[in-house]
């Protein structure tokens, strides 16, 4: 199988079958990128396109010093501060953003993005890079511009904290609320 | 958690690895780490488009339009290749240090080293295009005096069929990736290919594991909806529990366990209801008896140890551990 790089090449040179490659090998990873983390995905998707067009724009640029996938959650993560920034101001509309589309057993994922969301921002895009964009510990440390030691620390950190959040609620916690078998009907699926 | 996310080098790994051992708390740790990944699994963002959208097929005809040359430069093509040349000189560079370096426990080391296969290929990438080629493959898991009468089964695009009936019972067959951890950062690797010779036993109980995750796997699932459909057919018996004796041979010179693999070494693999490897005293100091983590419990409640023989199934001698 060729390697992004040697496509991003190809596609540098000229050649449309090696971007379409990279789209059919990025789009799902991109769209899972932004789609969790904005919750839309309609915007989801308008953003994974903005990644690619930003390639198509920057691949007289591109110089192969960094994997392929660096480069685009690079991309990514600028698209993403961007979008964020002018969302926040007018994130008060009172209209929810849809629900983005999920697979799997949606209590499950409902459960997972409970536990997420109560992670300290800075940890929980460390957590999210490694878990779901599978980035090794040096590029999260050169795509968010923090120390490789900082990455591991915070990632052991976030883990344990989830591992936390996603535990079963003790009894306890089942007397003081009746309803806590709905609130957490992952377990009965994933343990 | 270093040492689980393969970012530990070889030597520190050992270190890691030769503590968990012995150290329950970070079993403990090690474990829920693992079913924290495995859980977060079931967050899947899925959209029902297809093919490169409009607005980058247009930018795409602009950009061949405004740069001239729609062909690669001899230059450009020389450093394409060049590119290629350093990459496959790399990976096999990475192939040989793994055989040399590591042990048959590093097939759990080496989960999630790798970042190349986020999701499924097209498949057509898991397909042998060559049926002969495929079948010859399969035989070469087990020596010919058991694999020449064995049944042999091929993968399809709707799973695997059976291309040359057996006498002995046996079942010789190319696995894929997806029979990986699911946890493991080459769950989709599509240049994976996994020849093992199943006994009877095995042949009736192990192998539906591996039709029931390929069918899901050629049908769409994601790895949440195969984990709770593998959950469920264990807890209704549709799955069945590993059968007495239950074995398989693995001893192809011509497999292609993984990319941190690559061939590895000829071995046998023995199947058990899931226990604690010190039952067999795997991975313990000198033992030559390990642990795979194929199953064990995610979600497959079966234990599978696998022990390295000293040649491949021709005859010829194996590399020294």
């Amino acid at each position: 199988m060729t390697s992004d790089e040697a496509l991003m090449l190809e596609f540098q040179g000229g050649s449309r079958a090696a971007f379409e490659e990279l789209f059919a090998r990025y789009h799902k990873p991109l769209l899972g990128f932004f789609g969790r983390r904005l919750n839309n995905l309609e915007r989801a998707e308008d953003l994974t396109q903005e990644t690619f067009l930003a390639v198509i724009r920057a691949a007289s640029r591109y110089e192969p010093r960094a994997l392929v996938r660096t480069y685009l959650y690079g991309i990514a993560l600028k698209l993403l501060a961007a979008e964020r920034r002018k969302v926040l101001p007018s994130g008060s509309s009172g209209q929810s953003p849809p629900e983005p589309q999920t697979s799997g057993t949606p209590e499950c994922v409902l459960w997972v993005r409970q536990a997420i969301e109560k992670l300290d921002a800075a940890d929980r895009e460390i957590l999210m890079l490694r878990e779901f964009e599978q980035l090794s510990y040096s590029d999260i440390s050169e795509l968010l511009r923090i120390p490789v030691n900082t990455v591991r620390s915070r990632l052991f950190r976030s883990r344990l904290a989830l591992k936390s959040y996603l535990e079963p609620p003790t009894r306890n916690d089942r007397a003081e609320t009746p309803s806590a078998g709905e609130q957490y009907p992952g377990k009965r699926v994933i343990q | 958690m270093a040492y689980l996310d393969g970012e530990l080098p070889t030597d520190q790994a050992t270190e890691a690895l030769t503590h968990l051992e012995v150290c329950l708390e970070c079993q403990t740790l090690a474990a829920d780490f693992r079913r924290v990944s495995q859980e977060l699994m079931a967050w899947e963002v899925t959209s029902p488009g297809v093919g490169v959208p409009s607005e980058i097929n247009a930018a795409l005809e602009e950009r061949f339009q405004r740069e001239a040359p729609k062909v690669i430069s001899p230059r450009l093509e020389a450093r394409v290749m060049t590119s290629r040349w350093v990459w496959a000189g790399a990976l096999a560079i990475v192939c040989v240090a793994v055989g040399l370096e590591l042990t048959l426990t590093s097939r759990n080391r080496n989960e999630g080293r790798s970042t190349a296969y986020p999701n499924m290929a097209s498949i057509e990438q898991y397909l042998m295009p060559d049926r002969n080629a495929e079948i010859t493959l399969a035989r070469s898991a087990a020596p010919a005096a058991i694999s020449s009468d064995a049944k042999i089964l091929v993968l399809g695009r709707r799973g695997y069929e059976t291309a040359i009936e057996g006498k002995n019972g046996f079942v010789c067959i190319v696995e894929r990736s997806w029979m990986s951890p699911f946890n493991s950062a080459e769950f989709w690797n599509p240049k994976t290919r996994v020849p093992g010779c199943f006994n009877p036993a095995a042949a009736g109980s192990i192998l539906p594991l591996t039709f029931k995750r390929t069918e899901m796997v050629l049908g769409g699932a994601s790895k949440a909806q195969m984990i709770d459909s593998i959950k469920a057919g264990f807890d209704n018996k549709d799955l069945p529990a590993p059968g007495p004796g239950a074995m398989c041979y693995m001893m192809s010179r011509e497999g292609y366990l993984s990319d941190a693999l690559g061939h590895h070494v000829p071995h046998l693999m023995f199947y058990f209801p899931l226990t604690d490897k010190s039952s067999w005293g795997a991975d313990l100091p000198d033992s030559p008896v390990t642990l795979n983590p194929q199953f064990q419990g995610g979600p497959e409640p079966i234990t599978e140890f696998v022990i390295p023989v000293g040649k491949w199934s021709d005859g010829t001698a194996a590399p020294v551990m």
